[in-house]
C-alpha cells in the first residue's frame, strides 16, 4: 500500500513538472531570459521556486518547452504575462492553496495563507478600490523569493520589522488608510527589549508577526486579533510562559499565571473588560520594556492618577526614594496585584504597613492603626444599614433611596482607599466621616420604613375596627327601624 | 340650634322646593324579592366611582403627565407624599373592583331582563358607562409610564389599528403619532382626567335620573297581573342604609387590599428596551386578547385579527341593543334563550380570562 502511494506521488510530481515545463536546466523560458541578462531571471536563480524546479511558466503560464517566442508565450497555452493586482496572489494560491501540490514538493507550509490574507486587514480593498492592499509579493517579493527560514528572506524574523515598516512607517501612505494609526512602531520597537535583541541578531524575540500574526493579521479593535486587549496576555504568554524558550534570557515565566490571578487579570480575562490593563498597558506595546523602579508610580499613575498624585505628595515618597523601593509595587506587588482590602491597611500580621512600621510608639504605626479602625467602622456602618434595609425590603417597603445611600457609601469607601495614599490620618478621617454620616442616614431611612410598615398595619387594624364598628352599629340600626 | 336649622331649611325650601323632593324620597320604595341582592351592585359601582374621583383628584396634586416625569412623580407619591402609597393603592384596587362591580351589575340587569320596556334607554346608558369604564382602565394603565404599561398600550393600540377603514387613523389619534411616546401619555392623561370623567358623569347623571324616574325594575313574573305584587321597603332610610352598610364592607376590603397588596410600579418605560416576555393586558381585556390569539392569522380570505375585532364590535353592538331584539321579555314573556345566551357569554369571558391568565 505504502509503495503504491509512493508511486502515485512520484507520478503526480512528474505530471506537475510536465505541466509547468521541464526542469530548470531544460526550461526554455529561463534559458532564453538568462541570455537577455534581465533582472527577473537573475533574481529567479536564487528563488526557492527555481530551486524546486518550478518554471517561469508556473506563474506566467505558456509553454516552457517551446524554442520559439511566439509558441512559448502563446495565450492559447495559458500564457498570462505579468499578473496584475489581485491576480498576483491568486497565481500564488494556485499552488499554495493546494495541499496536494504543496505536499508534492515536500513542503509542510499551511495552505490557508491566501484565505487568511483575503480575510485579514491587508485583504481589504486599497484606496484605488479595485485591488487588495497587500499581495503576496508585497512582503515576500517576486522572482527572488526565499524560504522564511532563509536569513535573506524579507520575512525572516530578523527582517520582518523592517519589511513591515516599509509601509507602516510611511506616514503619507498610512494616513490614506488610517490617519489615527501611529507610524512610529518601528522606532519604538527598536527601543524595546525585543527590538534590541532582534537587532543584535537573535531571531527568537518577538517581532511584528509574533504578536500580530502573519497572513491573518486583524485590526487591533477586532476581537479575533491576537493583540485585542483580551487576547494580549495569551499572546505574550506564548513565549513568556515557555520555560524552555525563555531559558536563555533568565527571566521568570510565571507572569501570566500571576497576572491571571490579579485584579487586572480577572477583570480582563474573566469579566472580559477590555478597559482593564493587559501586559502592554504597563510595559508598552511596540516599545515593550520592564518599567524601572523610578517609573513604576508613573506607569500605575496613568490609570490610578489620584493615588499616584497623593503618594507623590506624601511623606512616603521621600522615604521610598531614599531606600530605592519601587513605589506602588512595594505594597501591591506587580503581576499579581490583588484587590486591595482593608486587611492591607493597619498593623495586623496581614497588613503591609507593619512590614516597615514595627514600633508601636511610632507615628506611622499609630496612623496605620487609626486608619484601619476608621475604614472598618465605615464597613460596620454600611453593614448595619444593609441589614436594616434588607429587613425593610422583605417587608415590602420602598427603600430605593436608602439603597442609593448605600451606593454613596461604596463611593466614599473608594475615595477613602484613594485617600490612604496620602498617609494623612486627618484627611482620611474627613473622608470616612462623610461615609459614616451617610450610613447613619441610610439606617435611619430603613428604620423609618420598618416603622412605617408597623404603622400601616396598626393603622389598618384601627381603621378596619372602626369601620366594622360603624357597620355593626348601622346593622343594628337597620334591624331596629325594620322591626317597627 | 333646631330653630336655626328649620330656618335654613325654610330658606332653601322657598328657593329650591325641597319639600317636593323630600316627598319623592319618602314615597320611593324598593321591591323586595329573591333577586333584590343584585340591586346593591349599582350602588357599589357608584361608590367605587366616587372613590376613584376622590383618590384621582388627590393623585392629580402630585402626578405629572409627561414621559420625563410621570414615573418619577408616581415614585414620589409612593415614597414621599404622606399616605400617597395608600391613595395610589386604593385608586389602583378600586379601579379593578369598579370594573368587576360594573360587570356584575350589568349581567345581573341582563339576567333579570331589567332592560325590557320601559327601561331600554337606562340599559343603553348603562352599557355606555360600562364601555367608558373599560376606557378609563385602558387610559389609566399607561399613566405610571412603566415598562409593562408602555408595551401593553403598544399592543392595545396596535389592535385598535386593525379596525377596518378607520384603524390607522384611530391608532394615530390614540398614540398622537406613529408610536407610543410622551404624546400618547399626554393624550391618555387628558382622556383619563378630563374627557372620560366629563362624559361618564353626564351619562351617569342621566342613568341615575332614569333609574329614579322609572323606579327599580322588578322580576318579569311581577309584570303578570295574576301574580301577587312583591313586598317593598322604603328607599330612605332602609335601602340607603343597607347600601351604606355594604359600602363600609367594601371600604374595608379595599383598605386591606391596599395595605397588604400595594400597587407596584415596576421599571420605567423605555422605548428601546425589548418587550417583556408574555406581555398581557389587564384582566378585563384578557378574554378579548386571548380570543384574538386563538383566531388563525387567515380565515378563508379574511385577516384573522380583523375578523376578531369585527366580531367583538358586532357583539358589543348587539349587547347595546339587547332591549330591541329581545322582544319577548318586553312583552313580559319569559325568554330562556336570553338566559342561555347570557350564561354562554359569562362562561366565555371566564374561561378565556382563565386561559389568558395561565398561558
Amino acid at each position: 500500500m505504502k509503495r503504491i502511494l509512493s508511486m502515485i506521488t512520484a507520478v503526480f510530481i512528474f505530471c506537475i513538472i510536465s505541466v509547468n515545463g521541464a526542469p530548470a536546466a531544460e526550461d526554455k523560458c529561463y534559458l532564453c531570459h538568462s541570455t537577455m541578462d534581465d533582472k527577473e531571471s537573475k533574481l529567479f536563480k536564487d528563488d526557492i521556486h527555481f530551486q524546486k524546479g518550478i518554471s517561469c511558466s508556473g506563474c506566467h503560464g505558456g509553454d516552457n518547452t517551446a524554442e520559439d517566442n511566439d509558441a512559448a508565450m502563446n495565450k492559447q497555452k495559458g500564457f498570462i504575462g505579468v499578473p496584475k493586482g489581485n491576480k498576483i496572489s491568486e497565481v500564488c494560491a494556485k499552488c499554495h492553496g493546494n495541499e496536494k501540490i504543496m505536499r508534492g514538493y515536500g513542503s509542510k507550509l499551511p495552505v490557508n495563507q491566501y484565505d487568511n490574507l483575503v480575510n485579514s486587514v491587508h485583504g481589504k480593498l486599497a484606496v484605488e478600490g479595485s485591488v487588495r492592499i497587500v499581495q503576496c509579493i508585497t512582503c515576500h517579493t517576486a522572482h527572488g523569493i526565499k524560504s522564511v527560514k532563509n536569513p535573506l528572506s524579507p520575512v525572516y524574523p530578523l527582517n520582518i520589522p523592517q519589511t513591515c515598516s516599509k509601509c507602516h512607517s510611511d506616514a503619507g501612505y498610512m494616513k490614506t488608510y488610517n490617519p489615527s494609526l501611529a507610524v512610529d512602531q518601528y522606532t519604538m520597537y527598536k527601543s524595546s527589549v525585543h527590538g534590541k535583541l532582534n537587532s543584535s541578531g537573535d531571531p527568537k524575540p518577538a517581532q511584528c508577526a509574533s504578536c500580530h500574526g502573519s497572513h491573518d493579521i486583524k485590526p487591533v479593535k477586532d476581537i479575533r486579533s491576537k493583540v485585542y486587549p483580551v487576547n494580549i496576555p495569551g499572546t505574550c504568554s506564548n513565549c513568556h510562559s515557555d520555560k524552555e524558550y525563555m531559558a536563555q534570557y533568565k527571566i521568570p515565566t510565571d507572569q501570566f499565571a500571576k497576572y491571571s490571578r490579579s485584579v487586572h487579570g480577572i477583570a480582563l480575562l474573566e469579566k472580559n473588560d477590555p478597559g482593564a490593563p493587559a501586559c502592554n498597558n504597563c510595559h508598552g506595546n511596540h516599545g515593550a520594556t520592564p518599567p524601572g523602579v523610578e517609573s513604576i508610580s508613573k506607569v500605575c499613575g496613568t490609570c490610578h492618577a489620584l493615588n499616584a498624585e497623593l503618594f507623590s505628595s506624601s511623606p512616603h515618597k521621600k522615604a521610598f526614594d531614599e531606600k530605592n523601593y519601587p513605589e506602588c509595587e512595594t505594597c501591591h506587588g506587580n503581576h499579581e496585584i490583588v484587590t486591595a482590602t482593608n486587611k492591607l491597611l493597619g498593623v495586623d500580621k496581614d497588613a503591609v504597613c507593619i512590614s516597615c512600621h514595627t514600633d508601636p510608639n511610632s507615628s506611622g504605626y499609630k496612623s496605620a492603626k487609626l486608619m484601619r479602625q476608621l475604614i472598618d467602622s465605615l464597613d460596620n456602618t454600611k453593614n448595619a444599614a444593609m441589614v436594616l434595609i434588607n429587613i425593610a425590603e422583605q417587608k415590602g417597603m420602598d427603600v430605593t433611596e436608602a439603597k442609593f445611600k448605600l451606593r454613596d457609601i461604596n463611593q466614599i469607601k473608594l475615595e477613602a482607599r484613594t485617600q490612604v495614599h496620602s498617609f494623612d490620618p486627618s484627611k482620611f478621617k474627613d473622608v470616612v466621616s462623610k461615609g459614616l454620616l451617610i450610613g447613619s442616614d441610610a439606617s435611619a431611612d430603613a428604620k423609618g420604613a420598618i416603622h412605617e410598615y408597623s404603622f400601616r398595619r396598626v393603622g389598618l387594624g384601627v381603621s378596619v375596627f372602626l369601620i366594622c364598628l360603624l357597620a355593626f352599629g348601622l346593622f343594628l340600626y337597620i334591624r331596629r327601624i325594620e322591626k317597627k | 340650634m333646631k330653630k336655626h336649622l328649620s330656618k335654613t331649611y325654610k330658606w332653601l325650601d322657598d328657593r329650591l322646593d325641597l319639600t317636593s323632593l323630600s316627598h319623592f324620597i319618602e314615597k320611593k320604595t324598593v321591591p323586595i324579592h329573591r333577586s333584590s341582592i343584585w340591586y346593591y351592585f349599582g350602588g357599589v359601582s357608584l361608590f367605587f366611582f366616587i372613590i376613584q374621583v376622590c383618590t384621582g383628584i388627590l393623585l392629580l396634586f402630585y402626578y405629572k403627565g409627561s414621559a420625563d416625569l410621570a414615573f418619577e412623580s408616581i415614585q414620589f407619591i409612593m415614597s414621599k407624599v404622606e399616605f400617597g402609597w395608600l391613595i395610589r393603592s386604593i385608586h389602583a384596587w378600586a379601579a379593578n373592583l369598579f370594573i368587576l362591580s360594573v360587570f356584575i351589575h350589568m349581567f345581573s340587569v341582563y339576567f333579570e331582563k331589567s332592560y325590557r320596556r320601559p327601561r331600554e334607554l337606562t340599559w343603553i346608558s348603562g352599557v355606555l358607562l360600562f364601555f367608558l369604564t373599560l376606557f378609563f382602565g385602558f387610559s389609566g394603565y399607561l399613566l405610571p409610564w412603566n415598562k409593562l404599561a408602555f408595551f401593553a398600550t403598544k399592543v392595545g393600540t396596535d389592535i385598535a389599528g386593525n379596525v377596518p377603514i378607520i384603524g390607522e387613523a384611530l391608532k394615530g389619534f390614540l398614540r398622537g403619532g406613529d408610536d407610543v411616546t410622551g404624546a400618547t401619555l399626554s393624550r391618555f392623561f387628558g382622556f383619563h382626567v378630563a374627557l372620560f370623567p366629563g362624559i361618564f358623569t353626564t351619562i351617569l347623571v342621566i342613568h341615575l335620573i332614569m333609574v329614579q324616574r322609572q323606579g327599580m325594575s322588578e322580576p318579569i313574573e311581577s309584570d303578570k297581573e295574576t301574580t301577587v305584587k312583591n313586598k317593598t321597603m322604603p328607599f330612605f332610610p332602609n335601602f340607603m342604609l343597607r347600601d351604606m352598610l355594604l359600602w363600609l364592607v367594601v371600604l374595608n376590603v379595599l383598605a386591606i387590599l391596599a395595605v397588604f397588596f400595594p400597587a407596584e410600579l415596576g421599571e420605567k418605560a423605555d422605548a428601546f428596551a425589548s418587550a417583556p416576555a408574555g406581555i398581557k393586558p389587564e384582566w378585563y381585556f384578557l378574554f378579548m386578547f386571548q380570543t384574538l390569539k386563538y383566531i388563525p392569522a387567515k380565515l378563508f380570505v379574511f385577516d384573522g385579527e380583523i375578523l376578531g375585532i369585527l366580531l367583538f364590535g358586532l357583539a358589543g353592538l348587539l349587547w347595546l341593543l339587547v332591549p330591541f331584539w329581545d322582544t319577548k321579555s318586553s312583552k313580559g314573556i319569559r325568554n330562556r334563550k336570553m338566559n342561555y345566551l347570557g350564561l354562554a357569554a359569562v362562561a366565555f369571558i371566564i374561561i378565556l380570562t382563565i386561559l389568558g391568565w395561565v398561558s
